[in-house]
């Protein structure tokens, strides 16, 4: 009872998804707010590269950026 | 909740659920086509008068639709202030809707970038979505009959003579 | 051209290209100044930048734990975007890091107490050219990057696709790395690692306030993971992770405010978990941004990690490493970003940020340390910029 709810659930936010309209699409003249360099995800790229080399350099963990960044003797 | 199977209801309950988008998202997919009627609309003017796209008949429209936050809509102002000077004695009026939620968004932008043809305010984004544009910007140029001519999106500066080209054979008085 | 012309006219023949016209359309704006890092996958990929940009920034770091000064970076970087003809971008960026001070020796031991001191010049550089299409970007790039003891080449291939509606971005990368290493110390002489690293990625417009990312990646490497410069340190030969990051914007209309978030999850075949846990408050007061951030990270240890009493746990033949790195911690980064933009296109910025990492701060279930908790190790980063749109 409980995994077909859950199943019902997951297919749903699936579809949903899939179909990309899991609510009114967001029209092209709306898009103004999206449009502030805040909005982005890379706002300052050098920030970005300095940040990740440094974490890069002190933890193990890294990813999830980009591909093919070069590598460096720091880890 | 039943322990039965739901396999069948939920398909069809999914099924329905495709169709429901599918009707929600299709009359916005819809793109006019050139020789269709243009969509007639009111609004705002840069007087705080009415302004009815109607009233216009007679004349080439050039309508744009542009945002403060819209680059080449930056580098589009300046083309259509040239083509409204060049080819205004001709019968062409350039119409800017503006469809920026905030006012004060678009009086900073026209502070910087002047407008020297006619700007129509549309925070609502009424006019945009009876043309159903794609992008900012995007340009249509209406014939003096009411009938779309032509749908245009962006602004590219290679595309500045083809449109010009488009703008000049079209116009209702052949002055020049 | 009359071609590109035809296609972007929507009468007669060229009707079927109708949406072709919406490259240049959803012109984001603000998007082009700060268009993606070479490795990074930006937001929108459909239109080319508008503008071209120029940044110069200079970059502090320096560690240090109780009792003990450790590393000292100072780097100066230099980034330039250049829209070309054609729907073309090229990108480049260029930094000097000169390293200086002491790497652990093993735990907290520091080298230079033995004599054997950090000094380094790294030079790297990247170039990436991107082409964009009707609603699509294919970019590649290469990387290059040396100090005297190792050498880096990558490159990356990354394509993005977006829906017809713009409000969804597919992206998919792979990437490869070929380093090279020399000790200066002989011990490692003529050693290498190859990378590959593969990207699938989407990014979604929820609402006209909101945009969500979430990219995976997976990336296999094979080679010489060692760090030749501590006393004992013996890793497997391959190294294989696995990164799931999910970026949340939110614009806040009343404040003119962003809220970003982000996490992160990892794991890796060394036995590392982490989770990453990132926000930022950017907040816009007239001609400046002042962003407020926190980032929390915990990791948990290598299944070859051996904490202090040195060298415990090692056996030889087996793997072994009393890397900090490796050890299970928690950090947090508290962190302010001040940026003025001025009308003419001059941008200035400056950040200070405080890292602070424990053992005891760790908090994954598992995979804790064995032996005694390392000594915290704290940081403060710095950054000066200077840049102009144009």
């Amino acid at each position: 009872m409980c995994q077909s709810a859950m199943q019902r659930l997951l297919l749903t936010a699936a579809v949903l998804l899939l179909s990309g309209c899991a609510m009114q699409p967001v029209q092209p003249w709306e898009k103004g707010d999206l449009a502030k360099p805040a909005m982005s995800f890379s706002v300052d790229t050098l920030d970005d590269h300095f940040t990740q080399h440094i974490y890069n350099s002190k933890e193990n963990a890294s990813g999830g950026y980009g591909v093919g960044g070069g590598g460096c003797g720091c880890n | 909740m039943r322990a039965t199977p739901y396999k069948l209801p939920l398909r069809r309950w999914t099924q329905s659920l495709v169709a429901l988008c599918c009707v929600l998202v299709l009359p916005l997919a819809f793109a006019l086509e050139a020789g269709q009627p243009a969509p007639d609309f009111t609004l705002a003017g840069a007087d705080g008068k009415p302004l009815q796209l109607a009233g216009l008949r007679g004349k080439l429209v050039y309508l744009d639709f542009w945002a403060s936050w819209c680059a080449p809509c930056r580098l589009s102002f300046p083309w259509m202030n040239a083509m409204q000077e060049k080819y205004g004695p001709g019968g062409l009026v350039v119409l800017g809707v503006n469809v920026d939620q905030r006012r004060p968004d678009a009086d900073r932008f026209l502070a910087q970038v002047p407008a020297k043809f006619t700007i129509a305010y549309d925070p609502q984004g009424t006019a945009p979505k009876l043309y159903a544009i794609k992008g900012m910007p995007s340009s249509v140029l209406i014939d003096p009959q009411g009938r779309v001519l032509l749908v245009h999106a962006g602004f590219r500066d290679e595309e500045r003579d083809e449109l010009e080209a488009r703008i000049r054979a079209a116009l209702p008085l052949r002055a020049n | 051209m009359p071609t590109s012309n035809d296609k972007r006219d929507k009468t007669g023949e060229g009707r079927n290209a109708a949406a072709s016209l919406l490259s240049a359309a959803l012109a984001l704006p603000g998007l082009a100044a700060g268009l993606a890092a070479t490795t990074a996958i930006p937001a929108h990929a459909e239109s080319a930048p508008e503008q071209g940009s120029v940044d110069l920034k200079y970059l502090y770091y320096r560690d240090y734990q109780p009792g003990a000064e450790r590393m000292r970076v100072s780097a100066p970087s230099f980034h330039v975007l250049m829209p070309l003809e054609g729907n073309y971008a090229l990108e480049g960026s260029f930094v000097l890091d000169s390293i200086s001070g002491a790497s652990p020796l093993y735990h907290n031991t520091l080298s230079g107490a033995s004599g054997l001191g950090v000094n380094d010049l790294r030079k790297a550089g990247d170039l990436k050219l991107t082409r964009y299409f009707e609603r699509a970007a294919v970019g590649v790039g290469f990387a290059y990057s040396t100090e005297h003891d190792y050498v880096s080449r990558a490159f990356n291939l990354d394509v993005r696709i977006a829906s017809e509606n713009n409000n969804t971005t597919l992206a998919f990368g792979v990437g490869h790395a070929s380093d090279d290493i020399d000790s200066v110390n002989f011990v490692a002489r003529g050693r290498s690692k190859r990378t590959t690293d593969m990207l699938a990625g989407i990014t979604q417009v929820l609402t006209a306030q909101d945009i969500v990312q979430s990219n995976l990646t997976y990336s296999v490497g094979r080679g010489y993971y060692d760090d030749p410069y501590k006393a004992i340190d013996v890793r497997p030969d391959y190294r294989d992770q696995l990164a799931w990051l999910t970026r949340w914007n939110h614009y806040v209309s009343s404040l003119d405010a962003t809220l970003r978030l982000s996490a992160r999850y990892y794991r890796d075949t060394f036995g590392i978990r982490a989770i990453t846990l990132g926000t930022e408050w950017v907040q816009q007061v007239g001609s400046w941004t002042v962003t407020p951030s926190l980032r929390y990270t915990t990791q948990s240890a290598a299944d070859f990690y051996y904490g202090p009493p040195f060298p415990v746990g090692f056996v030889p033949g087996q793997s072994y490493s009393a890397d900090q790195r490796l050890s299970a911690f928690g950090a947090l980064t508290p962190g302010i970003k001040l940026g003025k933009l001025f009308a003419d296109g001059w941008r200035v910025d400056f950040k200070a940020e405080y890292y602070e990492q424990r053992s005891n701060w760790h908090s994954l279930i598992g995979g804790g340390n064995s032996g005694t908790d390392l000594l915290p190790l704290k940081a403060q980063f710095y950054q000066v910029g200077l840049g102009k749109n144009f």
